[in-house]
C-alpha cells in the first residue's frame, strides 16, 4: 500500500488532475516530448544496475547477519534427531560455511552461467521453479489488474459525473471500506463464503488434484483468487479515477464544452474521460508493490501455485537462494512499473517537467 | 488509503460539522476499549475446557481457541497491535524526519545520492522486506517494529523535504530574514511549523498502514508469537477455527481491524484537509 | 473549500448529464453485472467441485510434505512401512493397542541366532525391485553400509547403531552382528534400495529420491513439485493391489487440507484432532483416530535454578492434570503419558510409575523445598523466582496450545512459565536456558529406542534435543545402560519398570501426552486393514493408508 502523504508529492498524473485549467499542451512538439521521455527511461534504467547490485548484496548480508541455520532447511523435520557429526556432514555438503561476500560472489557466476542455485523450501532448482510458477502469477495478476482497471474507471467515471448520488455514496464508501480491509480478509471471507459454506467452488489450488492442469479447472480454481486480488486493487483506482473526473468535469474546457451544448455521454466520451482516465492509467505502474504484497497474500491464502507464494515462502523460511533472485525480480519490476508510469505521465503531459 | 479517503471527501462531506469529528471519537473509542476492557476483565487464564463457544451465555462475545473471553482477547490484541503501530509510526516519522531534514541541510549532491537511496529503498516491495527482518528474529515486537519502520521512512523523508524545500523559498521566510531573523528563529517558529502539520499527516497515516503489515506478518506466520494475543494471530488462528463452525472467531476480530483502519484513516485525511490546501487553489 | 464550491455550482450541469447518459449508464452497469453472475454460475457449473467422481480405483490423499523425498535412507519407510519400499521384516497387528509384530517381509522367516549377537535371516527369492532388476543380498548389505556411511548423512544413522556389521551370507541371507543382546528385529525393518542405486554423495542429493526403486507393490508414475503419483505394479509377486493410483497432492496447511476434504477434492488427509472432530457425523468421510507411541513433553533447562531443584521437577509433573490435557487440547485422542513407556509395551509398562494429578501435593513439596509464594503469586527461594521460558515450533498449533496449557496449570502452582513461539533453530541454541516442547516416539518398535536418549544422560554426538536437561536420577543410567544390553523378556521387562520407578522419583522432564493421529477418511465401499500402532509420523504414509495393498473393493 503506498501512501500519498501530501499534495505536492503527488506525482505528476496526480498534479495533472488536480489542475483544471492550465496552458495549451498541443504547445510542446511530439518530437521534445518523445526525446524526453526516452532520456527518462534511459536515465531510470541505468539506475537500476546499482539499485539491483545492492538488493541483492543486501539480501546476502541479511542472510549472513540472521541468527538463522540454514541447516533447518536441509534437514528438515530430522533436524531435531541429527547429530552434531551428521549436521557437519550436510554443512560441508551444500556448502554452508564461508563468508557472505564470496556468496553473493559466487551466486553472481552462477547466474551468468545458467545455474540460479537450489531451493531449499521448493526441493528443486531455483529455475525450474520460477518458469514452473510465473505463468500463474502473471496470468491472474494481469488478470485481475485489469479487471479492476475496467471496473475502476466505469464506476469511478459513473460516481464522478454524479457526485454526491446515492451510487456515489455507496461505491465510494464500499471502496473506503475495502481499502481497510488486509487483502487476506477478504481471501479468507470469500473462502469461507464461496468454497467452504456455499460449496460454489474450489477452495484451494489450481487443479482438481489427481488431475492434470486444464483450462477448465485453471478457470474454476481460478475464479475466487482473481476476485479477491481484484477486490483489494479496485479502491484505490476507483476513488483516484473518481477524483480525475470530477476534477476534469469542473474545468474550464468542460465547462466551456457544456456551454456549447454537448452533455451526457458525449460529454463524457469526448471531453472528461480522456482526460481523466490517462492519468489514472499512467499511474497504474505506481501500484506494482500493491499488486505484489496482494498477489503474494492470495495465492498463499488460496494455494494458488504462483511466484508471489513462493516468494513469500521463501522470504518466511529464508530460504535465500531463491529469495534473492524473486527480491531482485520484485525490485526491478516495481522500478520499471514506476519508470514506465513517469514515461507515461511525461508523455500524456509535457508540462511535467520530469527529467529522470 | 488516506488519499482514497481523502478523495472521497471525508467523512466530512458525507456528515458534515460533526461528521468530521467522527473519526477521532471513533479513535478514542477504540483506544479506550483496547486499554480499558484487558484491565476491567483482569488477569485472563486460558482454559482449553471453555474453548469456542459462541457468544452468548457467559460471555460477551464468545470464547476462542485457547479459552479466553474473544472480547477481551480482541482488546488485548487491539492494544498491541496499536501499539506496534504507534511505534512504527513514531519510528518511521524520526528516521524520515532526521534523513529529509539533514538531506535539505545538506544540499548539492549529497541531497540527489539521498533522494536516489530514498526511491530505491522505496521501491523494494514492504512486504517481503517485513517478512525477511521478521523471520530472521522471530517473534520478537523489536524486529517487527523494525521491520515495517525501515519500510516505510521513505515516504516521510519525502514529504519532509518537499515541504522543507518549498518552505525555505516561501515568501514570509524571505521577509523574515530580511528583517534580521536568526536562523534558530526561522527553523522554530516558520519551518517548524509548516513542516509539522505534515509529519503528524505523515504520522496518523502510517498508522493503519502500519497495523496491516503487523497483522500480515503474525498472519503468515512471522509476527508475534502465536500464543500472544494480537489481531494478526487471532486472525490466523480464526482461519482454522471458522471451518469449524466458529464464525465468531473472524467477525470480531476482523471488525477491530476495520473500524480501527478506517477510522485512522479518515481523521488523517480530515487532517490533511485541515494542514494542506486543497487541490486548484493557488497560494504559494 | 473554493473548489467546493466551485464544484458544487456545478451540481445542476452535472445532472442534466444524468438524464440521458441515465439509461445508457443503468444499462452498462445491469449489463457488467450480468456478466459477472453469468462467469460465476459457468465456473460453478463446469466444475467438478462435488465428492470424487473419478475412476474408483483411485484415492486422492493429502500430504503434509512435499514429494520428492522417496529415499528410504531421508525416513521415508525407515520402519517399513511405504508403498513403494520394503524392508527384511515389517510390522503387523491387527490393532492399534500393542506393540505390532514384526513379521518377514523381504525375509523369508525371522531372524535366526547363529551365535552370541550374529543373527542370520534368510531372505525370499524371485523378488524384484520395480525396474526389473532382481533382489539379493547385496542389495541388503549396500542399504544398511549407505545408512551408517558419515559421506552419506542419513537421517537414520543413529537408529541403526546397534547393529555392528552386516555381510552378505551368499545370494540369499544376510549375517547381522549386534553390539547388544537385543533382538534385531526392530532394526531390521528399513527399506531396501538396489545396490547400483547407492551413492556416495549426501543422501538429499540422491537421483533416487525424485525417481525411486524399491520392492515394494507400487512404483513411481509421475512426479510434479506439489504432486505424486503411485501406481500399482503388475509384476509384484503379491499380486497386483486393487487399488491402481494413490495420488499425494502436497498440501503442507492444515486449513487448506480441511477444506479440500469439505469440498470433497481429497479422500483423504490427517489433520489436527479439534479440525478433524469438525468432520465427525458426516455420512461420506470417516474420523480414524490412531493410537501411537508420538509423545509429547516439555524439556526442562540446565541452567535454570528452579528446574535444576529435583523437587521442583517433581512437583511441575504432579501439578498438571493430563487427563483434562487430553480431553480439551487434544479432544480426547490421546493418552496421558507420564515416561515415554505407554500401556502399549505390555508388561514393561508400570501402571504404579504414572504421576497423579494431585495439585496440593505439587504445592506441598514446593513449599517444602523452599519455594514460597511471592507477591504476585510466583514462588521465590532466596531471591531466586519460579520461573523459565519455554519455546515451541510456531508452526504447529498442537504444540502451541499444549505449551499454553501447561503453562495455564503451572500458574495455578505458583510456576510462571513464558511461553514463546519460534523457529527450531533458535530453539535449538537455547536449550540449556529454556524448555522447549519436545515430541519423541520415531523409532517405537524397540522399547530401547523410545526410551534410551531420552531418558539417559547426553553422550557425545546425540542429537541436542535428547534429553536436552541432562538431568538423571540416581542409578537411572546404569538400568538404561543394562536393559539395552540385554535380550527380551520378562527380566527385561522388570528393568524398565524399574527404570519407570526410578525415573518418577525424580523426573527429568516433563512428559504429557502420547498424541493419536486423526485422520479423515473416505472408505465408502473399501475394506482395508485396521491401522496399527504408528510413530511420530506426519503424513498419509500411515493411518488407513499404512497398508495399501489390503484395501480391496467392499463385496
Amino acid at each position: 500500500m503506498t501512501t500519498q502523504l501530501a499534495p505536492n508529492t503527488q506525482s505528476p498524473g496526480e498534479e495533472v488532475a488536480a489542475q483544471c485549467c492550465s496552458s495549451d499542451p498541443g504547445s510542446v512538439p511530439r518530437r521534445t516530448r518523445g526525446r524526453r521521455v526516452v532520456g527518462l527511461l534511459g536515465r531510470r534504467l541505468l539506475m537500476m544496475i546499482p539499485t539491483v547490485v545492492l538488493v541483492s548484496l543486501g539480501v546476502f548480508a541479511v542472510a549472513a547477519a540472521s541468527p538463522f541455520d540454514p541447516l533447518t532447511e536441509h534437514l528438515g523435520d530430522d533436524y531435531q534427531s541429527a547429530t552434531a557429526s551428521q549436521r557437519e556432514a550436510v554443512t560441508q555438503a551444500h556448502g554452508l560455511d564461508g563468508h557472505w561476500f564470496g556468496a553473493w560472489w559466487r551466486w553472481w557466476g552462477d547466474v551468468f552461467s545458467g545455474d540460479a542455485g537450489w531451493s531449499s523450501t521448493q526441493s528443486r532448482p531455483v529455475t525450474d521453479v520460477i518458469v514452473d510458477r510465473l505463468p500463474f502469477t502473471l496470468g491472474m495478476s494481469l488478470l485481475a489488474l485489469l479487471f479492476a482497471t475496467v471496473i475502476a474507471i466505469v464506476v469511478g467515471a459513473l460516481t464522478g459525473m454524479r457526485r454526491g448520488g446515492l451510487l456515489d455514496r455507496v461505491c465510494t464508501g464500499v471502496a473506503a471500506m475495502l481499502a481497510a480491509t488486509p487483502p487476506f480478509v477478504v481471501s479468507l471471507v470469500l473462502v469461507s463464503v464461496f468454497a467452504v459454506g456455499l460449496g460454489w467452488l474450489p477452495a484451494a489450488g489450481a487443479r482438481r488434484p489427481g488431475d492434470a492442469y486444464t483450462v477448465a479447472g485453471l478457470f474454476t480454481h481460478g475464479v475466487l483468487p482473481c476476485l479477491a486480488l481484484t477486490i483489494s486493487m479496485i479502491p484505490w483506482l476507483l476513488l483516484t479515477m473518481r477524483a480525475a473526473v470530477v476534477d476534469a468535469a469542473a474545468s474550464e474546457a468542460v465547462r466551456g464544452a457544456r456551454a456549447r451544448g454537448i452533455g451526457g455521454w458525449a460529454l463524457l466520451r469526448g471531453h472528461v474521460v480522456p482526460v481523466s482516465v490517462l492519468p489514472t492509467l499512467a499511474l497504474l505502474g505506481t501500484r506494482l508493490p500493491e499488486l505484489v504484497a496482494g498477489a503474494a497474500i492470495v495465492e498463499s491464502v488460496f494455494g494458488w501455485p504462483g511466484l508471489a507464494e513462493a516468494l513469500v515462502d521463501s522470504a518466511v523460511a529464508l530460504d535465500f537462494s531463491l529469495l534473492a533472485p524473486l527480491a531482485v525480480g520484485s525490485a526491478v519490476l516495481v522500478l520499471i512499473g514506476s519508470a514506465v508510469s513517469d514515461a507515461a505521465a511525461v508523455w500524456i503531459d509535457p508540462r511535467i517537467g520530469l527529467r529522470a | 488509503m488516506t488519499a482514497t479517503i481523502g478523495a472521497a471527501g471525508g467523512t466530512g462531506a458525507a456528515f458534515g460539522r460533526a461528521g468530521r469529528l467522527l473519526p477521532w471519537a471513533v479513535l478514542v473509542v477504540v483506544a479506550a476499549v483496547a486499554l480499558g476492557w484487558p484491565m476491567l476483565a483482569g488477569e485472563q487464564a486460558a482454559d482449553f475446557g471453555r474453548a469456542l463457544r459462541a457468544p452468548g451465555a457467559g460471555t460477551l462475545l464468545g470464547t476462542d481457541h485457547s479459552g479466553y473471553d474473544l472480547g477481551v482477547r480482541t482488546a488485548e490484541g487491539l492494544r498491541i497491535s496499536l501499539l506496534i503501530a504507534l511505534a512504527c509510526a513514531v519510528l518511521a516519522t524520526v528516521l524520515g524526519v532526521v534523513v529529509g531534514v539533514a538531506s535539505v541541510t545538506a544540499g548539492g549532491w549529497v541531497d540527489a545520492v539521498v533522494m536516489r537511496v530514498v526511491d530505491g529503498v522505496n521501491a523494494l516491495p514492504h512486504l517481503v522486506v517485513g517478512v525477511v527482518i521478521a523471520a530472521m528474529w522471530r517473534g520478537e515486537p523489536v524486529a517487527i517494529i523494525a521491520s515495517i519502520a525501515l519500510t516505510h521512512w521513505p515516504a516521510v523523508a519525502r514529504v519532509v523535504r518537499a515541504e522543507l524545500l518549498e518552505a525555505r523559498t516561501a515568501g514570509w521566510v524571505e521577509a523574515a530574514r530580511l528583517a534580521g531573523a536568526s536562523r534558530t528563529f526561522i527553523a522554530t517558529r516558520h519551518l517548524g511549523p509548516a513542516v509539522g502539520g505534515q509529519v503528524l499527516v505523515a504520522m496518523t497515516v502510517l498508522l493503519p498502514h502500519a497495523v496491516w503489515h503487523e497483522t500480515t506478518l503474525s498472519f503468515l506466520g512471522v509476527g508475534l508469537s502465536p500464543d500472544e494475543a494480537s489481531l494478526g494471530t487471532l486472525l490466523g488462528q480464526a482461519r482454522g477455527d471458522v471451518l469449524t463452525g466458529a464464525w465468531w472467531t473472524l467477525v470480531v476480530p476482523g471488525a477491530a481491524l476495520m473500524v480501527t483502519a478506517l477510522a485512522c484513516a479518515a481523521a488523517a485525511s480530515s487532517l490533511r484537509r485541515a494542514s494542506a490546501p486543497p487541490a486548484g487553489e493557488v497560494w504559494r | 473549500m473554493a473548489a467546493d464550491v466551485c464544484l458544487r455550482e456545478h451540481v445542476s450541469v452535472t445532472t442534466r448529464i444524468g438524464r440521458r447518459s441515465d439509461r445508457r449508464g443503468r444499462r452498462v452497469l445491469v449489463a457488467a453485472l450480468a456478466a459477472a453472475v453469468a462467469l460465476v454460475g459457468l465456473a460453478a457449473c463446469s466444475g467438478d467441485v462435488g465428492p470424487g467422481r473419478g475412476p474408483t480405483d483411485r484415492i486422492v490423499l493429502a500430504e503434509t510434505q512435499a514429494p520428492g523425498e522417496f529415499n528410504p535412507l531421508l525416513g521415508y519407510g525407515r520402519l517399513g512401512v511405504s508403498p513403494i519400499y520394503e524392508g527384511l521384516l515389517t510390522p503387523g497387528a491387527d490393532s492399534d493397542e500393542r506393540l505390532p509384530d514384526l513379521v518377514p517381509a523381504l525375509a523369508a522367516s525371522r531372524p535366526e541366532r547363529i551365535a552370541p549377537r550374529v543373527w542370520r535371516v534368510p531372505l525370499k527369492t524371485g523378488v524384484t525391485f520395480s525396474d526389473g532388476t532382481p533382489f539379493d543380498s547385496a542389495d541388503v548389505v549396500a542399504t544398511y553400509r549407505a545408512a551408517v556411511d558419515p559421506a552419506v548423512a542419513s537421517a537414520v544413522s543413529t537408529y541403526l547403531a546397534p547393529i555392528v556389521e552386516m555381510k552378505a551370507d551368499g545370494p540369499q541371507s544376510v549375517t547381522v552382528t549386534m553390539a547388544t543382546d537385543a533382538d534385531p528385529s526392530p532394526y531390521l525393518l528399513l527399506g531396501i534400495v538396489p545396490a547400483e542405486r547407492v551413492e556416495r554423495i549426501p543422501a538429499a542429493q540422491w537421483a533416487l529420491n525424485t525417481d525411486p526403486v524399491g520392492t515394494g507393490p507400487y512404483r513411481l508414475d509421475s512426479l510434479d513439485p506439489d504432486q505424486a503419483i503411485l501406481v500399482a505394479r503388475e509384476d509384484h509377486r503379491d499380486g497386483t493391489p486393487a487399488m491402481r493410483r494413490v495420488v499425494y497432492t502436497h498440501v503442507p496447511d492444515d486449513n487448506s487440507r480441511a477444506q479440500l476434504l469439505q469440498t470433497g477434492e481429497v479422500d483423504g488427509a490427517s489433520l489436527p484432532p479439534r479440525l478433524a472432530a469438525g468432520f465427525e457425523g458426516r455420512d461420506d468421510l470417516d474420523v480414524v483416530d490412531v493410537a501411537s507411541a508420538d509423545w509429547r513433553g516439555v524439556s526442562l533447562p540446565a541452567r535454570n535454578d528452579f528446574t535444576a531443584d529435583p523437587a521442583a521437577r517433581r512437583a511441575m509433573n504432579l501439578g498438571i492434570d493430563r487427563k483434562a490435557l487430553v480431553e480439551d487440547v487434544l479432544d480426547g485422542d490421546g493418552e496421558p503419558a507420564s515416561t515415554p513407556i505407554s500401556r502399549a509395551y505390555g508388561d514393561a509398562y508400570d501402571e504404579s510409575a504414572q504421576f497423579p494429578y494431585d495439585r496440593d501435593a505439587a504445592q506441598r513439596v514446593l513449599d517444602a523445598a523452599g519455594w514460597r509464594p511471592g507477591e504476585d503469586g510466583i514462588r521465590v527461594r532466596n531471591g531466586v523466582r519460579a520461573s523459565f521460558p519455554l519455546l515451541y515450533n510456531a508452526g504447529d498449533t498442537l504444540r502451541r496450545d499444549l505449551a499454553v496449557a501447561f503453562a495455564a496449570a503451572m500458574k495455578k502452582i505458583g510456576v510462571e512459565v513464558l511461553t514463546r513461539g519460534t523457529s527450531w533453530d533458535e530453539i535449538e541454541t537455547k536449550l540449556a536456558t529454556a524448555g522447549a516442547l519436545l515430541g519423541g516416539g520415531e523409532t517405537p518398535y524397540s522399547i530401547d529406542s523410545q526410551v534410551y536418549d531420552a531418558l539417559h544422560t547426553r553422550v557425545p554426538g546425540s542429537s541436542p534435543y535428547s534429553n536436552p536437561g541432562d538431568f538423571t536420577a540416581p542409578g537411572l543410567d546404569e538400568v538404561l545402560d543394562a536393559a539395552r544390553e540385554s535380550a527380551p523378556g520378562p527380566r527385561n521387562d522388570e528393568r524398565y519398570r524399574r527404570i519407570q520407578q526410578i525415573y518418577s522419583a525424580e523426573p527429568s522432564q516433563v512428559f504429557l501426552a502420547f498424541v493419536h493421529h486423526t485422520y479423515v477418511a473416505r472408505s465408502a465401499g473399501w475394506t482395508h486393514d485396521a491401522p496399527i500402532l504408528e510413530p511420530h509420523s506426519h503424513g498419509v504414509i500411515w493411518g488407513p493408508w499404512w497398508n495399501l495393498p489390503s484395501w480391496s473393493p467392499e463385496a
